[in-house]
């Protein structure tokens, strides 16, 4: 009994190694990953190969998707601790941004982009500032109203498209020989990539800093969080604005893939399918949130041979996992320094590298 | 007189059906050590509620160096220079010791979000004033061996002292102590009193509510007493220990004896 404290545990040796490297080792095992992470279309392997789908088509859309999106509402749920069930509206504004300027203005993706990330922002300041005043589960009910609202609205707005949505959305003009076209998802999925690892860099750097520690007082205990000088509506409006920032990029880019969408496809699965992925794979911990992500979104697509009992298989799989793991693949659990000489707050756990 | 860091006036507070401050009339003064004493349930910590902005009085003024502090948020009324701790614990556990007290040093930064996601020159000097100014009051409270320790694993002892320590990372000029020495044993007893009154000499201002008498007296330069949310006493501890009225209140004689 006494040696389960000593048990072999991965992560928290794979912690220690990071900690202890030295910088060359860090910045070289950062540059493998990144370098696998944009070498991952070219993968061949009969064991992650996706039978049914196209491997690099389900690398893009739902892995990459989900994955950002899932860091995306991590800064929402995991970080700040505020049930948001109505994630995929911003997704939806980022999408529809895309869709109607694509298609009514002569505004190309790459200067939509911002448009749309404005956009699904500033309905986060509109939506969060009268509603985060509201605690825990009022919040979840009026989030999940405004996910609902905002497809209810594009289905009845005949002027976007009504029920039957919008098609003929332009795809992205080419940059560095990359050519963005319907047959070939590999440049989506890199520029998905890499936005996504610029969002673990910009999110990494504020768990260590101010914003982090107003999110991590404001989670544990809110009305102290105050009573220590947190301006606690002004950072969790900070933290949905930077969530659906996240989402509406990602809308962006999906609706330039997909070149049609409808209002249907922004529906309350999808919310929930995110908040799924982040509870699954550890909340608050953004490589325990991608692990997960990237497992629910792309295990239905593996065992797809399995054909009608898929989802039957990948429910039950799910509930054993969460019986096994019930904090996550990889919970946050934040790893305490013995040594009186620790004295930075960046080394602690996800700090940036200094 | 000395000057009026904190005043009340009139102060009531009532919950429903009960009136947990009747009236109540109570000044602090700059460079003191006030106490704030009586029974379970006289009112104490809702002064402390009151005046930090936890709640709202239902009638009677607030207030701190002559502005009212009735109707601010919270976090604006710790800005103004008011910080306390709780009667029951409340750091925040999952947070090291260090962020703990560096979440209340925050304060006084001005740089948020964009300054932490772009980095700026402003973001970086808050960042390190904030850090040093957390360890520096680790060191002060005797936990600098403990800063990369979770709250919620540390000792009994210096979870308390933790508080006391990120209350003053907001620099406060008065700081409020709800019971910091509840559980303590004689000796912690006396090694907080020695702390209290080196918290006092570096200029804070310090407001206590404490059960334990030979504490209180030793350090108070001033004891007010509340008893059913009414202030019953408020003079030197030597006098207000001989209080017939304080002495009725704590042995429990009927309220209209006197
Ligand atoms: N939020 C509240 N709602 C209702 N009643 C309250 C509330 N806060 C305090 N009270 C009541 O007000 C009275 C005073 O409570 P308070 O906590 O200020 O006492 P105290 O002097 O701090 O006592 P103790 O020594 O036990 O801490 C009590 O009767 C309490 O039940
Ligand atoms: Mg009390």
């Amino acid at each position: 009994m006494a040696d389960k404290k000593h048990k072999f545990n991965l992560r928290d040796h794979a912690a220690d190694f990071w900690d202890a490297s030295p910088r060359w080792r860090k910045v070289s095992l950062s540059f493998l990953f990144i370098a696998i992470c944009y070498a991952l279309p070219f993968l061949n392997n009969p064991l992650i190969n996706t039978p049914g789908s196209d491997f690099q088509s389900v690398l893009f859309y739902p892995v990459g998707m989900y994955v950002l999106m899932a860091i995306g509402l991590n800064i929402v749920v995991g970080k700040s601790g505020l049930l948001d069930l109505g994630y995929v509206a911003f997704f939806a504004i980022g999408a529809y941004t895309m869709a109607i300027l694509g298609t009514k203005t002569s505004l190309n993706f790459w200067e939509i982009l911002p448009i749309g990330m404005g956009f699904a922002m500033l309905a986060g300041v509109l939506l969060g500032t009268p509603t985060l005043r509201l605690r825990g589960d009022y919040l979840a009910i009026v989030t999940l109203g405004f996910g609902e609202i905002v497809r209810i609205v594009a289905v009845n707005t005949d002027a976007i498209g009504g029920p039957r949505g919008i098609a003929g959305i332009p795809t992205p003009p080419d940059i560095f020989n990359a050519k963005f076209t319907i047959l070939d998802p590999k440049p989506y999925y890199w520029l998905l990539l890499t936005f996504t690892l610029l969002m673990i860099w910009v999110v990494r750097r504020m768990a260590a800093r101010r914003p982090g520690r107003a999110w991590d007082a404001i989670r544990q205990d809110d009305d102290v969080a105050q009573l220590m000088g947190v301006n606690t509506l002004k950072y969790k409006v900070w933290a949905f604005v930077l969530g659906a920032a996240v989402a509406g990029v990602g809308g962006v880019i999906y609706a330039s893939q997909i070149l049609s969408i409808v209002p249907d496809q922004f529906n309350l699965n999808v919310s929930i399918l995110i908040l799924a992925c982040v509870v699954f794979g550890g909340i608050g911990n953004v490589w325990g949130v991608i692990l997960g992500a990237a497992l629910l979104a792309f295990t239905p697509e593996r065992i797809r041979f399995l054909s009608q009992p898929r989802i039957l298989v990948f429910g039950v799989a799910l509930v054993v996992m969460m019986n096994l793991r019930p904090d996550g693949v990889l919970p946050k659990k934040k790893r305490e320094h013995f040594d009186p000489d620790w004295h930075t707050i960046e080394e602690s756990g996800e700090g940036e590298i200094k | 007189m000395s000057e009026k860091l904190l005043e009340l006036k009139n102060v009531t507070m009532k919950f429903g059906g009960v009136t947990a401050l009747n009236e109540v009339n109570f000044s602090v003064s700059k460079g003191e050590i006030a106490a704030l004493i009586g029974p379970n349930g006289a009112g104490k910590t809702t002064v402390f509620n009151v005046v930090t902005g936890v709640y709202k009085p239902t009638s009677g003024e607030v207030n701190f160096n002559g502005v009212s502090v009735v109707g601010r948020k919270r976090y604006q009324v710790t800005k103004m220079g008011i910080a306390r701790t709780f009667q029951n614990i409340r750091l925040f556990g999952e947070s090291t010791a260090l962020e703990n007290v560096v979440t209340g040093a925050d304060v006084h930064s001005k740089s948020g979000v964009v300054g932490a996601i772009f980095g700026t020159p402003r973001s970086r000097r808050e960042e390190a004033a904030a850090l040093e100014r957390g360890l520096e009051l680790l060191e002060f409270m005797g936990l600098r061996h403990r800063a990369g320790q979770l709250g919620k694993n540390l000792p009994y002892g210096d979870q308390r002292r933790l508080e006391i320590a990120r209350a003053l990372a907001t620099n406060p000029q008065l700081l409020l102590l709800d019971e910091p020495a509840a559980g303590f044993n004689p000796a912690e007893k006396v090694a907080l009193a020695e702390t209290i009154r080196k918290i006092r000499d570096a200029g804070y201002t310090v407001l206590l509510i404490e059960h334990d008498m030979s504490l209180i007296m030793g350090i108070s330069d001033r004891v007010a007493v509340l008893d059913f949310g009414q202030k019953i006493a408020d003079d030197l501890p030597s006098i207000v220990q001989n209080d017939p009225r304080v002495i009725e209140a704590y042995l429990g004689a009927p309220a209209d004896a006197s």
